[in-house]
């Protein structure tokens, strides 16, 4: 059986005043994830995958489609759903804050219907695992940011749910801390639970996932494995540097593999390359020149969209 | 059950690390100091047990409105309202237990206006019904719950909703009774008072403490708990509605 | 700009920001609707003690006692604008300015003394005259000044208490509830200050709403001008107090923030 099969859904939230727009966040989306697998929901800010989540954890129905998890139905069997799910949301609400880590994890436990023993037992063993077993009795209020982190993904696996949902849980934190965390999901994978991982982090979704669903303004756009992901982002470099002679520029623009050289206000000159290794080259001619002030950073995520889908011949 | 019994002891930690949840047991004593002071002032020693149940009922009402009746708005600010939805509880139960974990503590306030008359006034509640007494309590505690359950699902929704428990708690002292009896209030207003299960409970706890026999306690009694529960039953339809209405628009999380 | 006319301008600034955020509470309709039926309530609830005892007298003592105490409790309502500068995390924006934040908040929320005045006058002469008040013309009109009065000296005492509970924002509504409610025990609101111990009686004269109650209940007695003035010059003075005290605080405050931290952005 699959985990989570989603069947052309649709979501439409209709203006709230009369001045609003109609918004569609979801249009016709189907993605099947088999169980075990962690699978990536990638797309930018806005993209529809916290409304896809948010369906699918029963919280907000569709306009229009299906969607099953482990073969319930979302809208109709949620009794059925409920026990089978774990939630964790990113940022710092949804934690009773004047409450203690533990008292909320307890809290929760009782929410998934286990006994006080069993609860405490549970809060214990995922405090530890989350590493805030030394902090367990302190308040939320008084925790990092990336302690509320935390704090969530073991407040969504107390139910010890088969399939989890997480929307952007790693938004926040400190690198070191979301490393932890993506060996924490490896680990929950292990176990034989199904991961839909919701990000907009391109480098993260290549790290952990198994299969990414690329998504964008509400429509899907490609599954694809990680692989494939990587190759995008290692071909695929933007070098912002200044004060470079124009010479050295022109000469930069004939190597191959490089895809072009722009004035950009306020960055000075930026060199985009769509080629493997030309980023090397382009580097040493570079730094040959006596350029000092260099940067590389990774293309956008809507420029690799823009990639993969002109690569297809596809349209938005 | 175990969703009360969590909803319960949730309460009881948000109050202990909540000093602001303590209000009601500040001003209990305060209003008992007030009224007190009014009748003892004009002679009326006959009034002065009803000078003391009066904030009995007002910390009741103040909790069912102020907390009880914004629970659900707290949590939907707080973004856990759909973590609760999307756990295989139901709200309902998680709710009353919270609910009825403030209506105790609500409670608290007889103990201390017991303490007001005895140290400040000299004066001892005289328990001559205590059967009744406590009964009347127990019942006006539980329809409170009722009436707080309808308010947490109208609420809800709302974006100012503590302006409108702010706005709500002397038109119901008022319409309740709690000090001066309904029947003095204007012939028009007594039919909205007498649906209003308040207006009985205030009554009924006067002739508690007061010496002569209470009359028809049984039916009397009957009454509040019927409009409480009738009030429980409207705010369960209430809540089903709204929850219903909100996983459908998405509003369940607040923009 | 001079420096009068500078302050007097971030003054104006300031009132129209606090107005603003009164009308994203409150439109006129849920005014009335909601607040407005709230004040008649609370002023008829003790009003209605009075019936109750059947003394005439002591209803209409009543009832200008509580009408009264409406403008003092929205007066004291200032903590919680403070407490919400804090939640906006834009009061270290304030103090970093070179404008006093004192001088910010009491133009801020001078709407509040405004609105307390209007509304404990709405209920003097609406519930008044429904429970056979009698409303001496014209000299009630001078129960309009001292109103405002009580109002702005109610304020500058909030201000002052914002000061020193800032730093314990979960407290906030447990000190302003507390505080009316106390203002109501002691100021000569339901009963007169004779009746209490002569230390409390005392005490209750350093606090607002207690001369200007008097003034006021001069007005209707019909007592001497002098009399009246009198009080109101007490209350005066107790207002301009509290606001001294308020401004020091607040500078104390500023100071101890920078030191230790506590003026947090957005926290």
């Amino acid at each position: 059986m699959e985990a989570v099969e989603v069947e052309e859904i649709t979501r439409v939230f209709e203006p709230r005043r009369r001045s609003g727009t109609r918004v569609v966040a979801l249009d016709e989306v189907s993605l099947t994830v088999p169980t075990g697998e962690i699978h990536g929901l990638l797309g930018p800010n806005g993209a529809g995958k916290t409304t896809l989540v948010k369906i699918l954890s029963t919280v907000l129905l569709p306009t229009s489609g299906k969607a099953r998890v482990l073969g319930h139905d979302v809208v109709d069997e949620t009794e059925a759903v409920r026990p089978l799910i774990g939630i964790v949301f990113g940022g710092e609400r949804g934690l009773y804050w004047r409450l203690s880590g533990r008292q909320n994890l307890e809290y929760w436990g009782a929410l998934y219907k286990l006994s006080s023993r069993e609860a405490k037992e549970r809060a214990q063993q995922l405090l530890e695992r989350v590493g805030m077993a030394d902090k367990a009795d302190e308040r939320v209020e008084e925790y990092s940011r990336g302690m509320k982190q935390r704090l969530h993904l073991a407040r969504g696996l107390m139910g010890d749910g088969k399939v989890l949902f997480l929307d952007e849980p790693t938004t926040g934190m400190d690198p070191l801390a979301a490393r932890e965390f993506r060996a924490l999901i490896g680990e929950l994978r292990d176990e034989g639970r199904t991961i839909l991982l919701a990000t907009h982090d391109m480098v993260e979704a290549e790290m952990v996932c198994d299969r990414v669903t690329l998504i964008d303004r509400g429509k899907v756009i490609a599954t694809e494995s990680p692989r494939t992901l990587g190759q995008v982002l290692s071909r695929f470099q933007r070098i912002d540097v200044e004060g470079v002679p124009l010479v050295v520029l022109d000469e930069i623009r004939a190597i191959r593999g490089v895809a072009s050289v722009t004035a950009v206000d306020g960055v000075g000159t930026r060199i985009e390359v769509d080629e493997e290794g030309a980023t090397q080259l382009v580097l040493e001619r570079l730094v040959s020149a006596g350029a000092t002030s260099v940067r590389t950073s990774l293309p956008s995520l809507e420029e690799v969209y823009v990639q993969l889908i002109g690569e297809r011949g596809m349209e938005i | 059950m175990r969703a009360f019994r969590a909803g319960f002891a949730l309460e009881l930690w948000i109050i202990r690390s909540n000093p602001d949840a303590l209000m009601p047991l500040f001003t209990a004593p305060l209003f008992a100091i007030i009224f007190m002071a009014i009748v003892r002032q004009s002679g009326r020693p006959d009034l002065e047990s009803d000078a003391l149940m009066a904030p009995v009922l007002m910390t009741l009402l103040w909790v069912a409105l102020q907390h009880a009746g914004t629970l659900m708005v707290g949590d939907r600010w707080q973004a856990l309202l759909e973590p609760i939805i999307a756990s295989p509880t139901s709200l309902a139960s998680v709710l009353l237990g919270r609910i009825m974990s403030l209506m105790c503590f609500g409670l608290l306030s007889f103990f201390e206006v017991w303490a007001v008359g005895k140290l400040v006034f000299g004066v001892s509640i005289p328990f001559e019904h205590p059967v009744e007494l406590f009964l009347t309590l127990v019942c006006t505690a539980l329809a409170m719950a009722g009436l707080a359950v309808t308010f947490s699902a109208l609420l809800v929704m709302t974006r100012n909703a503590y302006t409108f428990t702010n706005s709500t708690s002397f038109p119901l002292y008022l319409l309740g009774g709690v000090f001066v009896p309904v029947a003095i209030l204007p012939d028009w207003i007594q039919p909205v008072s007498s649906i209003l299960f308040v207006s009985w409970s205030s009554d009924l706890l006067r002739a508690s403490v007061n010496e002569a026999p209470v009359e028809s306690f049984w039916p009397r009694l009957g009454m509040v708990l019927l409009l409480g529960t009738a009030s429980f039953a409207i705010g369960r339809v209430v809540l089903h509605y709204v929850l219903r209405r909100m996983r459908a628009s998405g509003e369940l999380a607040a923009a | 700009m001079s420096a009068v006319a500078t302050t007097l301008n971030v003054m104006q600034h300031a009132f129209r920001a606090g107005i603003a955020d009164y009308r994203a509470i409150f439109t006129w309709k849920s005014w009335l609707a909601g607040w407005y039926v709230r004040v008649l309530a609370q002023v008829a609830f003790f009003a209605l003690i009075g019936e109750r005892l059947g003394d005439d007298e002591k209803t209409y003592y009543l009832l200008v006692g509580n009408s009264l105490l409406i403008a003092a409790q929205v007066g004291v309502f200032s903590l919680n604008m403070t407490s919400a500068e804090r939640w906006a995390g834009t009061l270290p924006l304030l103090v970093a300015s070179p404008s006093s934040p004192v001088v910010v908040f009491s133009a801020r929320g001078a709407y509040l003394a405004i609105d307390g005045s209007l509304s404990a006058l709405g209920a003097l002469f609406i519930a008044g005259p429904l429970f056979g008040m009698d409303l001496p013309w014209p000299r009630v009109l001078a129960v309009v000044p001292l109103t405002l009065l009580v109002g702005l000296a109610s304020y500058g005492f909030g201000t002052f208490l914002a000061g020193i509970v800032f730093r314990y924002r979960s407290i906030n509504s447990l000190v302003v509830v507390t505080t009316y409610v106390s203002l109501m025990a002691a100021c000569g609101v339901n009963v007169p200050l004779s009746y209490y111990p002569e230390p409390l009686e005392l005490l209750a004269r350093f606090l607002p709403l207690t001369n200007g109650l008097l003034a006021i209940r001069g007005v209707f007695a019909g007592l001497p001008a002098v009399e009246i003035v009198g009080n109101a010059a007490l209350e005066l003075a107790v207002g301009f107090g509290w606001m001294t005290a308020a401004l020091m605080s607040f500078n104390r405050l500023a100071s101890r923030g920078r030191r230790d931290g506590s003026l947090d952005f957005g926290a």
